[in-house]
């Protein structure tokens, strides 16, 4: 899983005055899951667009298997999978019609699309309303079958924008096992989200984006580290006494604390031991909290202490 | 290939619609057979197939209004009625006729119209009056042609009777001044007027016209709401595109190996099909069921040829405007209205004001009615229509080129 089959450099896409995406850099192992996580607006689809040659790139430059996702866009497309955000199919149509109509658009015909079609049906577990019409489909199903659409040619690369959006925890917990299951097969797959524990489970690697750029990008388990055990937020009435920071800040589960906007912002080692440690320096000094929260080592407390914002504001 | 398969997911996705289906089939087809139907008797009354039925009422105390019942009833296209219901037309049971819509106009001869025509000889001023019981409704020009056939005939009989009168009277005075063997009995001589008629109006056609028989109204309607119909397809191709973009599915088909090209002319080509098959269906139905006439196929081809390229690129422009289902819907309501009634769809042309004929031949809607009525009607072939199809195309072409240059395919 060493060899390089996505490479963005400098990746710049202006809409006149707003610059959704500010000069990003990645690469995308082949074989991985690589996931890029952020809120609403933070320019995910925007650059899945670019790499799916939607939208050319105001300035910078990527490759999909070496070829150019401007230059050499055609070829670009025939190796691709696009599984967008909108439940991109015909419900007056059946799920087989859908998955028919699409195949035909990439060159599959005769026994080829019908087996295409067949295994693309199975892999997402809709082979028995194959010929319902696709608006009698639950929100999940449609989901599903919006995924099975985009896998029809086999791509080698697949593009997930935000696949679970709206859909009910068992449908959803049926994509990531296709997306597991598909992956062990080989294929590589990007994948837009904005539910961490989605990229927790799922990816082996993880771009933290925001306002246009990527902020952090690593394995899920190192973003994590960086919040050690936890964090923890402590509201303060009047201020802190030198003394009592100098005692939490020797506390042996405590690795930092700083203040940060009138609270206390206190790294730990574990975040459960470190606060029954730090409520009892509180109780020595006869000092009140006024407000306590704890960021579990996850990536969303990773995006809350490199933003300041929440991922679902 | 690719432009074949998406033609064919658009057709089944139409034809599964069956409010779009019925918007653009059902409703043009009830124009035409309601409008065809209750304009019947404008377009056919008039002639021996379906006389216009004339009410009389005749009470006149001599026997000049009778001479000229006759000679109304020996026209052509004229059917006298004297009687209703197996009794003699009374005035009030003509009046009722006009009142309860039966007829639109009913003629009166007085009681004093012999009388009346006889003063003249010694009145130059002295009129008789005939009364044209018609309803205010009624158009004038229904009426004006009525008129003029009972004026035409009472003149006729008037001038007639009032010449005979005039020469009886001086032959009487030149007989009165010969010898008494050289006069002749009046009696014994018959000064008669054959009752021939010596004047015919014939109708003809222009040269290069090829006609033998006149439009129906059938033949008036069937291009007009056809043409009206064909261009339904405005708002329902309009909406498809939009829907694409905004549901997602153009973006999936811009993310294959589909060259915009063959993305832009899959999605025209069924609604141009459509377009076809409507003309057909329109054409076809009144052919078969009401008996229309289908003259110059191949000449009717071609202008439906034209015609559905003219409607299909609209369909691409509207698009480009219309960032909303309403709007698209809005504005092809406008469209389509606007030049199908300008275009000479709904009203004929011939009947609308200078400037109006002149516009109509900036719509496409104009053009498609002249080329369909010039086969249909005037007989002509592929020669005669080939302005109307160059005009239609021409139409066709700006609406793609212009739609065409500002058609984004960004979602």
């Amino acid at each position: 899983m060493t060899e390089n089959i996505v490479e963005a450099r400098g990746l710049v896409k202006r809409y006149g005055e707003l610059v959704a995406v500010k000069g990003i850099d990645f690469n995308i192992r082949q074989g991985e899951i690589f996931g890029f996580l952020g809120p609403n607006g933070a320019g995910k689809t925007t650059t899945i667009s670019m790499l799916s040659c939607l939208l050319e790139p105001t300035s910078g430059s990527a490759t999909i298997d070496g070829l150019d996702v401007v230059r050499d866009a055609a070829q670009v497309k025939r190796i691709i999978g696009l599984v967008p955000q909108e439940i991109a199919l015909y419900p007056t149509l059946s799920g087989r019609d859908n998955l028919n109509f699409f195949g035909r658009i990439y060159g599959l015909r005769g026994r080829r699309l019908r087996e295409r079609v067949d295994a693309a049906l199975e892999i997402v577990g809709l082979s028995e309303r194959a010929k319902d019409a696709v608006q009698t489909y639950s929100g999940g199903m449609k989901r599903r079958l919006n995924l099975a659409a985009g896998l029809l040619h086999e791509p080698k690369v697949l593009f997930l924008d935000e696949p679970t959006v709206g859909v009910d925890p068992q449908s959803r917990n049926h994509i990531f096992e296709n997306v597991e299951r598909l992956n062990r097969e080989g294929l590589t797959i990007l994948y837009t989200t904005h539910y961490m524990e989605e990229a927790e489970r799922l990816c082996h690697r993880v771009a933290i984006m925001d306002e246009g750029r990527i902020i952090a990008l690593d394995t899920p388990q190192n973003l994590i580290k960086v919040l050690g055990g936890g964090v923890i937020h402590v509201g303060v009435q009047d201020g802190l006494s030198e003394e009592m920071l100098s005692k939490i800040r020797q506390l042996s589960t405590v690795k930092d604390v700083a203040p940060l906007d009138g609270k206390l912002k206190v790294e730990t080692v574990d975040a459960q031991r470190a606060l029954v440690d730090i409520i009892a320096i509180f109780n020595q000094a006869d000092a009140a909290i006024t407000s306590l929260e704890i960021l579990e080592p996850n990536l969303e407390s990773v995006f809350l202490h490199l933003t300041g914002k929440r991922l679902r504001d | 290939m690719q432009i074949l398969s998406i033609t064919w997911k658009d057709l089944k996705i139409l034809f599964k619609d069956i409010g779009g289906m019925a918007t653009l089939f059902l409703m043009p087809m009830m124009f035409i057979i309601v409008m065809s139907t209750a304009l019947q008797g404008m377009f056919d009354s008039g002639d021996t197939g379906q006389p216009w039925r004339l009410p009389v009422v005749n009470l006149d105390s001599g026997d000049l209004a009778a001479e000229v019942i006759a000679q109304l009833d020996n026209m052509d296209g004229i059917e006298v009625e004297t009687a209703w219901e197996g009794q003699t037309l009374t005035r009030e049971r003509a009046e009722a006729l006009v009142t309860d819509g039966e007829r639109a106009v009913a003629v009166v001869f007085p009681a004093d119209f012999s009388d009346r025509v006889e003063e003249r000889l010694d009145d130059a001023e002295a009129r008789a009056t005939i009364e044209l019981i018609t309803d205010p409704a009624v158009s004038t020009q229904f009426i004006a042609p009525i008129r003029g056939m009972v004026l035409g005939a009472a003149e006729r009989v008037a001038e007639r009777w009032l010449a005979s009168a005039r020469l009886e009277a001086s032959l009487a005075e030149v007989l009165a001044h010969l010898p008494r063997s050289a006069q002749i009995p009046l009696d014994q001589m018959t000064i008669e007027a054959e009752e021939t008629n010596v004047v015919h109006v014939e109708q003809v056609a222009p040269p290069g016209m090829g006609i033998e028989v006149f439009p129906d109204s059938y033949q008036q309607n069937v291009p007009g709401y056809t043409v009206f119909g064909v261009f339904f397809i405005v708002a329902t191709m309009a909406e498809s595109i939009l829907r694409e973009k905004t549901e997602g599915t153009f973006r999936r088909l811009l993310a294959a190996p589909l060259p915009r090209p063959a993305l832009l002319a899959g999605k025209l080509l069924p609604y141009y099909l459509v377009n076809l098959l409507q003309v057909a269906v329109m054409f076809g139905v009144a052919h078969f069921l009401f008996g229309m006439a289908l003259r110059q196929p191949a000449a009717l081809l071609v202008v439906s040829l034209a015609l559905a390229a003219a409607a299909t690129g609209l369909g691409v422009l509207v698009a480009t405007f219309g960032k909303t289902q309403t709007q698209i819907s809005g504005l092809s309501v406008l469209l389509t209205l606007t030049m199908s009634a300008v275009g000479g769809c709904l009203v004929p042309t011939f009947v609308m004001p200078d400037f109006m004929q002149t516009l109509a031949r900036f719509t496409p809607h104009g053009w498609a009615m002249q080329g369909f009525q010039d086969a249909l009607v005037r007989g002509y072939g592929l020669a005669g229509v080939w302005p109307e199809a160059a005009a239609l195309l021409g139409f066709a072409a700006l609406f793609f080129a212009i739609g065409v240059w500002r058609f984004r395919f960004d979602t």
